[in-house]
Order: C-alpha cells, then sequence, then structure tokens
C-alpha cells in the first residue's frame, strides 16, 4: 500500500492563519484586518472617528487574538509561583503580573492567563514543555471582547441576570455567569485609563455572542470597534 | 426568578444550574451482597422529603451539594462535597 505523503498535498500546517472566532459573523462589514499574534482579525471597521464616539458611548470589540493559557491542578498556584508569576490570593479575582499579563483564578485551582499588549507570560509558560504531577494545561480557545463606554451597563443588564454594576462587582472580582444564555467570564478592567468590561465565552459562540452584542450596541447608539483603537 | 446558591459563586439564577441527581453512597462493594448492590444500582428513593443533591453550576464548572426537601423545593443549605459536614438526619435516612 502506498503511504500517504502530506508534502505532496501542498498543505503546510505551520502556514496557516487561525481567524478568529468571530470572524464569521464580521465578514460581511468589515473594512480592515490583520494578523495579530498569528490569528487575523478585525482592526478597524468605520474609520477611526466613529469608532472613537462609538468607543464612548458603546463599543464592543474583538480581542481573541490575545494569547491565552489556561492551567489548573492541586498545584498549579505552585507551578505559577514558581514561574514568577502573581497569582491573586482569592478565587474568583484577577490581578495583573509583572509581565502584563492578566491573571485569573477561576476556583481556588484553576487559572487563566491573558497577555495584554505587551505582555509575555502566556507565551512563555506556552515554552515550557516540562511535566509536573498535579499541574494540567487547559487548552483555550476563547473568543474575548472589550466592551467600552457610558451605556456599557444597559447593555450588560440585558444579557446577564447578576448586577455587574461598580457597586456590585469589586474592581479585581472575575464573574463566572451566563451572558445571552452561554457560560461567560466578566470582569471590570482599566485599561489606558479607560474603565471596560472584559468579557470571555468558549470560541465556539464567538460568532453569535459578537451578533448579540452588537446587535444590542447599535439599537443603544454604539457599534463595533475594531482592535486599532486599543493597539497604541 | 428561582435563586440557588452556589459555595463558590454565590447566589445565581436558576438557569446557571444542572441537576446532578440524589447524593447516594454506594455500598462496599466487596463486601456487600449482590442484592444490596443491586438496589443501590437499579432503586432510587422517589418519596419526598429532604434529600441530598448534586447540583453544577454550569458556567464555571462547579460541582456541589444542596440539601433540598423536594416536597417543598426549599433548599435548607448547599456545600462542596470536600467541605461537607453530612447533616446526619440525611445520612440516616438513606
Amino acid at each position: 500500500m502506498q503511504g500517504f505523503d502530506v508534502n505532496k498535498q501542498g498543505f503546510d500546517v505551520n502556514k496557516i492563519v487561525q481567524v478568529s472566532p468571530t470572524a464569521h459573523a464580521q465578514s460581511a462589514e468589515i473594512t480592515q484586518w490583520q494578523i495579530v499574534n498569528d490569528m487575523k482579525i478585525a482592526v478597524g471597521f468605520e474609520g477611526a472617528d466613529i469608532e472613537k464616539y462609538r468607543k464612548k458611548v458603546l463599543g464592543v470589540t474583538d480581542v481573541s487574538c490575545l494569547a491565552r493559557y489556561g492551567v489548573k491542578g492541586p498545584q498549579a498556584a505552585q507551578w505559577l509561583a514558581d514561574h514568577e508569576i502573581a497569582i491573586p490570593a482569592n478565587s474568583n479575582s484577577w490581578t495583573m503580573c509583572d509581565q502584563k499579563t492578566l491573571v485569573m483564578r477561576l476556583g481556588s485551582s484553576e487559572f487563566l492567563l491573558e497577555d495584554q499588549w505587551g505582555g509575555g507570560a502566556c507565551k512563555q509558560l506556552a515554552a515550557d514543555s516540562s511535566r509536573q504531577a498535579n499541574v494540567y494545561k487547559v487548552a483555550r480557545a476563547d473568543a474575548a471582547f472589550i466592551l467600552s463606554g457610558s451605556a456599557v451597563l444597559n447593555l450588560l443588564s440585558e444579557l446577564c441576570a447578576i448586577d455587574l454594576s461598580e457597586q456590585s462587582l469589586s474592581s479585581k472580582e472575575v464573574v463566572m455567569t451566563q451572558v445571552a444564555g452561554i457560560s461567560a467570564t466578566v470582569l471590570r478592567q482599566t485599561i489606558a485609563g479607560e474603565p471596560v468590561y472584559r468579557l470571555w465565552c468558549d470560541g465556539t459562540y464567538g460568532a453569535y455572542m459578537w451578533q448579540v452584542l452588537l446587535d444590542i450596541a447599535v439599537e443603544l447608539g454604539g457599534g463595533a470597534v475594531g482592535l486599532a483603537q486599543y493597539q497604541n | 426568578m428561582k435563586l440557588l446558591n452556589c459555595p463558590i459563586n454565590g447566589t445565581r439564577p436558576l438557569s446557571e444550574f444542572i441537576f446532578g441527581g440524589e447524593y447516594r453512597v454506594a455500598p462496599d462493594q466487596d463486601s456487600c451482597s449482590d442484592a444490596q448492590w443491586a438496589a443501590y444500582v437499579h432503586n432510587r428513593n422517589g418519596s419526598p422529603g429532604d434529600k441530598k443533591e448534586w447540583w453544577y453550576h454550569s458556567p464555571s464548572g462547579t460541582w456541589f451539594i444542596a440539601e433540598r426537601n423536594t416536597l417543598t423545593d426549599k433548599v435548607s443549605r448547599t456545600y462542596l462535597l470536600s467541605n461537607a459536614n453530612l447533616n446526619p438526619a440525611l445520612e440516616s435516612a438513606q
């Protein structure tokens, strides 16, 4: 029997560019794509001035391209500490470590890390191929969003049963709940001096979540904001 | 809206939870009789009353125990099994 040679197919997995999990819902309106962190993602929609306005009213931005790393297990906290990554002391809270990486503690022994702009902890951890007992890597394929603007709580109150206002959601708290009927993780964060909400859900719901968020954002006077508005 | 208290995530709408069945302690399979094992595998206690039940908070992946009266649908307390301070009255009822 003749062997199957993948090289003859002209197919190289290393050359595949991952596409944002929300891209399917965006393709009709995208004005500008860019490859960021090896992922094709929307960086612009209607022009900078319009997007700056939307950002202040109610902006929805896809940031699925930010590198993420999940780890869990009884020794996960110690393993992260061994890699000089600061972790939150309490369950369901987050911190920003020295490597400019967001570190979320989901429950007591599970962590989700996300490199922010200029962050490097996730790449550092991904490069570590050593194995340790009671430390388990969790493959992440999230759709991730930034929700900004003065009307953001109106949007969240339409989609989530939990009160996510500043009075109820403390600044370092992580909430795992349902948003638009699907499991999601939510927190409040400040990016470049602006308070925003962050939202993560499974990537397979990315297009759905984008569509739902955008429908409401447009109703409330906002809309899609490209990644470029946060890259600088 | 019905609410349930997750021991990790706090009070949430019931729609965030999935029922996991009654919490039951398996008999020792090395020493129990066939009849005891068959009863454990096949029989369920359907009478209304105070029960210990598995519940799952799906957004966070948290399994926990809820003590619930299945007649009145009142939940008296919820806790993680690892922190279980099991109710002796419920234990003896099983």
